[in-house]
C-alpha cells in the first residue's frame, strides 16, 4: 500500500512538472504571437505617425507634470 | 468601520486592518511565509489582521488595494511599444504574472477570502502619501513620496490638511531616483529590492568621486524636477537595469560576491550624494510651494536614513514625519487610511506613536511553547530581575535575544523582535557578524538610546523612535560606543522612551548601571537572508541555529548552551 502511495505521489509530481512545460511552452508560443503580431505592428504604426509611449525628451524647464483633477468614490471602484 | 488594506503581487505583500480610523493590526507576509520580501497574496497576514481585529471576513467594509492594475498594465504595455523588439524577453518573462495574477486582483481577493464587499483601488502614490501623512502628528504637512514605481508616478508631491491629501505635482517612470538607486545596486552586485541599503551603507566608505558621471545620467532641474538619460538604463525594457553605456562610463559590473574595492565605495558615496541633492532640491521647492514646516515622507527612498538625517540641515523644514514601514508594505495601511479618511471624509483618529501591530504571544503561550519542546529555560516573577540579569548578560559581551510583545510593522526590529548586544566592546560588530547575522563586514549596526541621553550621545534634531534617521555620534562619545559608530563617525539611532516600551527602556537602563552607557547595540532577530522572527518558535530556531548566547523571551531566560542543538544549524561554530 505505502509503495503504491509512494508511486502515486512521484507520478503526480511528474505530472506537475510536466503539465507546467506544457503549459510555459504554450505560454511562449502564444505570448510570442501576441508580442509580434499585436506589440509589434501598434508599435510600428505608431513609429510611422510619430506616437511616443514613454515621454524621454530631455531640456525641458520643468519635467513635473501637474496631476490631474479631484475623484469621486466611484473612480475608486475602477482598476484605472 | 473595518477597512482592510491589502498590498501585494509587487514586494513586501502586506495586509493592514483599521477600525474606525485606527489601526488594529498591520504585518508583512512574510514574517508567517517565512519568505523574504514575500510578493503573494498576504492570505497568512489577512487571517492574522482578522483575529486581531476579532471580526469575520463578512464584518469588513470596504477592502482597499495600494494601486490601480490597470494603470500599471497601462504603464507595462507603453513601455513594450516604446521599446519592441528590445523587449520581447521582458514582455514574455512578465506576462505571465501580469494574466495570472496583477490583472485579477479582484477575483483573486473574491475567491481566496470569500468577500462579497466593495474593492477601491488606490493609487499607489496616494497610498504612500496615505501611509504617512493621516498617521503622522501633523494637521497640516507638505508631503513627498518616492519610491522606484507605482503605476506611472515615481516621485509626487502635494500637500496634507486635515483629513485631506492633494497631489499636485508629480515625476513619471522611466524616470526614478528609487530605481536609479536600484540600477546602482545591481551594477555593484546586489540584489535589486533587497539591498539597497547595503549601498546606502558602503557609500560612507567612498567619496564622492563619480559625481560628475551621474550628473550626465541625470538632469535636476532648479525646481527639483529630474529626468534620467535612458541611454544608461535598460530596466524599461530588460529584465536588469544597466546599459553597456552605463558599464562604460563607469566600469566593470561587479559580480555578487565579488571583490568590493575603492572603486565601488566611491561609485556608491556618489550615487548617494546625487541623491541626497536631488531630494534636497526636491524639499526646497516643496517649501516655498507648501510654505509648511512640517514633511510627511513616504516610498521606498524614504527609507534612506542617511538623507532623512540631512533633511533639517539642508532644507527649510522643521519637522519630518516618515511612516517606519515606507516601502510597499506600508502602501496597505496608506491606502486603507486614504480610504477612510481622504475618500470618505471621516476625521482622522490616530496618530503612529509605536509600531508593535504584528502578532503578540502571551506568557501563558510561550510557557507552553517552551515546555512542550522541552526547552530548557528558567522563568522569573520578578521582572527586573530578569531585565538586570540580561543586562549583566549583555554587559559581560553576551548575545541576547529580546523577544517581547507584538511583532513590529515595518522592516526595522525596535525592542520586542531584537537583539542586543554590547555597543562599547570594539569587537562586538565583528562577533555578532560572525556569529548571528554573517553580513558583509562593511555594514553598521544601530544603536539605540534612551530619551533623556540621546543628545548627549548623537547630533540628533529630532528624537527618532523609528530609527529611520542617520545623525553623527558626537565626537567624545564615539569612542564610548565603537561597535555602533559607522566608519564616517554616524550611527543610525532608535530613540526610546519609558512609555513607548517599559522593559526596552529599562534594559538599556540597567546596562548604564553597569557600564555608564545608556546605549546599546540593537539588530533585528534573524539571520541574514531570513525575515525578522516572528513565533516563539522561530525565534528558539534562530538562537539554536545561530550564536545567539541567551534569549528573554517575555518572563523567561532561556540559554542556548542548556538546551540541545537538535534544531537547523546555519552558525558553523556550532
Amino acid at each position: 500500500m505505502e509503495k503504491i502511495k509512494s508511486f502515486l505521489k512521484g507520478f503526480g509530481k511528474g505530472f506537475k512538472k510536466f503539465g507546467e512545460g506544457v503549459s510555459n511552452v504554450v505560454n511562449f508560443v502564444l505570448l510570442t504571437f501576441v508580442y509580434f503580431i499585436g506589440i509589434g505592428i501598434t508599435s510600428l504604426f505608431a513609429k510611422i505617425f510619430g506616437k511616443k509611449f514613454l515621454d524621454m525628451k530631455e531640456g525641458e524647464k520643468s519635467y513635473w507634470k501637474n496631476k490631474e483633477g479631484e475623484k469621486e468614490l466611484k473612480d475608486y471602484k475602477k482598476m484605472f | 468601520m473595518n477597512i482592510l488594506g491589502i498590498s501585494c503581487f509587487y514586494h513586501d505583500s502586506a495586509a493592514c486592518l483599521i477600525k474606525d480610523g485606527k489601526i488594529v493590526a498591520g504585518s508583512e507576509e512574510e514574517r508567517f511565509s517565512r519568505k523574504k520580501h514575500d510578493t503573494g497574496f498576504p492570505f497568512n497576514a489577512i487571517k492574522y489582521c482578522l483575529k486581531e481585529g476579532e471580526i469575520d471576513v463578512d464584518e469588513i467594509d470596504y477592502i482597499a488595494f495600494y494601486e490601480k492594475p490597470l494603470l500599471k498594465f497601462e504603464r507595462i504595455l507603453s513601455s513594450h511599444l516604446e521599446t519592441f523588439p528590445k523587449s520581447f524577453r521582458a514582455f514574455v518573462g512578465s506576462m505571465p504574472s501580469w494574466l495570472n495574477e496583477k490583472l485579477r486582483v479582484p477575483s483573486i481577493i473574491r475567491k481566496k477570502l470569500k468577500y462579497k464587499g466593495e474593492i477601491i483601488f488606490v493609487e499607489h502614490h496616494e497610498a504612500h502619501a496615505g501611509s504617512t501623512f493621516l498617521v503622522s502628528p501633523f494637521n497640516e504637512a507638505a508631503i513627498l513620496t518616492i519610491d522606484g514605481v507605482g503605476e506611472w508616478t515615481t516621485t509626487s508631491t502635494g500637500f496634507g490638511k486635515g483629513n485631506d491629501i492633494s497631489i499636485k505635482k508629480e515625476i513619471h517612470f522611466p524616470h526614478s531616483l528609487g530605481l536609479l538607486y536600484s540600477t546602482v545596486t545591481a551594477y555593484l552586485g546586489f540584489r535589486v529590492n533587497n539591498d539597497e541599503y547595503k549601498v546606502m551603507g558602503l557609500a560612507s566608505y567612498g567619496e564622492p568621486k563619480y559625481v560628475k558621471n551621474f550628473r550626465k545620467i541625470i538632469d535636476v532641474k532648479k525646481d527639483g524636477s529630474f529626468r534620467l538619460n535612458m541611454d544608461y538604463f535598460v530596466y524599461h525594457h530588460k529584465m536588469r537595469m544597466p546599459s553597456e553605456k552605463f558599464v562604460k562610463e563607469f566600469g566593470p559590473m561587479r559580480k555578487k560576491g565579488g571583490e568590493i574595492t575603492q572603486r565601488h565605495k566611491d561609485i556608491a558615496a556618489s550615487l548617494q550624494r546625487i541623491v541626497e541633492e536631488t531630494i534636497f532640491q526636491i524639499l526646497r521647492n516643496l517649501h516655498k510651494e507648501t510654505k509648511c514646516d512640517n514633511l510627511c515622507m513616504a516610498g521606498g527612498v524614504a527609507l534612506n536614513s542617511v538623507s532623512n538625517g540631512k533633511i533639517l540641515d539642508n532644507t527649510p523644514f522643521k519637522n519630518v514625519f516618515i511612516q517606519p514601514a515606507s516601502s510597499d508594505a506600508g502602501g496597505s495601511l496608506g491606502a486603507a487610511m486614504y480610504l477612510y479618511n481622504s475618500i470618505l471624509g471621516n476625521k482622522r483618529e490616530y496618530i503612529m506613536e509605536d509600531i508593535y501591530l504584528g502578532p503578540g504571544f502571551n506568557t501563558d503561550e510561550i510557557r507552553s511553547f517552551l515546555k512542550g519542546n522541552n526547552i530548557k529555560f528558567k522563568e522569573f516573577k520578578d521582572d527586573n530581575k530578569l531585565l538586570k540579569k540580561a543586562a549583566d548578560l549583555i554587559h559581560k559581551n553576551n548575545i541576547v535575544g529580546f523577544y517581547q510583545g507584538r511583532m513590529e510593522w515595518g522592516p526595522r526590529a525596535l525592542g520586542n523582535r531584537s537583539i542586543l548586544a554590547n555597543p562599547c566592546n570594539p569587537e562586538m560588530k565583528d562577533v555578532v557578524n560572525k556569529r548571528v547575522k554573517h553580513r558583509e563586514p562593511f555594514r553598521p549596526f544601530a544603536p539605540v538610546v534612551t530619551y533623556e541621553d540621546y543628545m548627549d550621545y548623537f547630533e540628533a534634531k529630532t528624537q527618532v523612535p523609528f530609527m529611520l534617521f542617520v545623525y553623527p555620534v558626537r565626537k567624545n562619545k564615539r569612542k564610548l560606543i565603537p561597535a555602533v559608530t559607522h566608519v564616517d563617525g554616524t550611527g543610525r539611532l532608535q530613540t526610546i522612551r519609558k512609555d513607548w516600551n517599559p522593559r526596552y527602556y529599562q534594559i538599556i537602563k540597567e546596562f548604564e548601571k553597569l557600564s555608564g552607557v545608556p546605549v546599546l547595540l540593537n539588530t533585528s532577530f534573524n539571520i541574514r537572508g531570513e525575515p525578522i522572527v516572528c513565533t516563539p518558535e522561530d525565534a528558539y530556531r534562530c538562537m539554536m541555529g545561530t550564536g545567539i548566547d541567551y534569549m528573554v523571551i517575555d518572563r523567561f531566560l532561556v540559554a542556548r548552551e542548556d538546551n540541545p542543538k537538535d534544531k537547523w544549524t546555519s552558525w558553523e561554530g556550532n
